[in-house]
């Protein structure tokens, strides 16, 4: 039976219903891959769930270049500084410096099209 | 079918203050016209958990940040979507599909992502493939004992179906073998449509 409520983002995907903790909303990764430009019309059903993999991979990369900053300041909690300073030094990251450097942020996505 | 939405709403509003300022705290890209917030991020409840696995249990992590990685994944979405994209229309294809997202990652530097990727991609669709061989045949078997038997055969059978796959998503390394016996429900339709009781049913092979 299909699960509702919390993890029905989870879910809406259609995958069936055991809540592993490091699924990624299907639909909402489609509805921001669509916000990605004018362009974006149709998408693969495995579209989604490549990004849900790649995310998660994303996330982790970032997170653990943000905790070794944390680490060299002698401090327990990951701060939105620490993650700033981890994509001011990797390359890789260098499309996300706009995006931690200011503080109203606007996601010029346009340019990715 | 953005059925979906419904659930995410009131599943995941987005935790930046208040759900109904959407623009309270990010100023909204001028050609969106739907400015909710929730809708242009993943659940920080998602992002935080995944955030959590790679720092040690008394690591703690504050909320900016998480909003900050949440922010950065949207980003990353929109920037590898966007290289598929441009590469779907110079070869004139319409759909974005998981190989184009691959080769984005790839181009524009993340080729270590690559590799679980790759694998977690072909057998998604190896399982694919075995619930295309099921096609109409067992479907119309399916269909008549379904007429002919009790209603219950289909909840438990479904639950299983339910509740066994998705070992697939979970771990990149642990994944299903394909000699199941049933398939998953990984389908390019349960994905956007919201039928997929019957489809997860009709493939499942239990009968």
């Amino acid at each position: 039976m299909r699960q509702a409520g919390t993890y029905s983002g989870i879910l809406s995907g259609g995958i069936s219903g055991k809540t592993g903790p490091h699924l990624l909303p299907l639909a909402r990764i489609k509805k921001i891959m669509k916000k990605s430009g004018e362009a974006v019309k149709m998408i693969s059903g495995e579209s989604p769930i490549v990004f849900s993999k790649a995310c998660e991979l994303f996330i982790k990369e970032l997170t653990q270049r943000s905790w070794m900053v944390t680490m060299q300041s002698k401090r327990r909690t990951l701060n939105k500084e620490d993650v700033a300073s981890a994509v001011m030094a990797t390359d890789l990251f260098d499309f996300l410096v706009n995006l931690v450097s200011e503080s109203p942020l606007e996601m010029d996505t346009s340019k990715y099209s | 079918m953005e059925d979906e939405i419904s659930h995410e709403n009131s599943a995941h509003g987005h935790n930046k203050g208040s759900p109904e300022s959407p623009c309270a705290k990010i100023s909204c890209n001028g050609n969106n016209n739907n400015n909710k917030e929730q809708d242009r991020f993943l659940p920080i409840a998602n992002v935080g958990r995944i955030m959590k696995k790679v720092i040690p249990s008394n690591g703690k992590i504050s909320k900016d940040a998480k909003e900050t990685v949440q922010e950065c994944v949207s980003e990353f979405i929109s920037f590898v979507t966007g290289e598929a994209s441009d590469k779907c229309q110079r070869e004139k294809r319409k759909t974005i599909n998981g190989d184009d997202i691959i080769w984005a990652i790839t181009t524009l530097g993340f080729e270590e992502y690559v590799g679980p990727l790759k694998l977690y991609l072909s057998k998604y669709r190896e399982i694919e493939g075995e619930k295309l061989n099921i096609p109409k045949q067992q479907r119309s078997e399916q269909k008549q004992q379904q007429q002919q038997s009790k209603h219950e055969q289909n909840i438990p059978n479904f639950n299983s179906n339910v509740y066994s796959p998705p070992n697939l998503l979970s771990r990149h390394t642990s994944f299903v073998p394909s000699d199941q016996p049933f398939s998953l429900p990984f389908s390019s339709n349960n994905i956007q449509k919201q039928l997929q009781q019957q489809d997860q049913v009709d493939s499942v092979g239990y009968w």
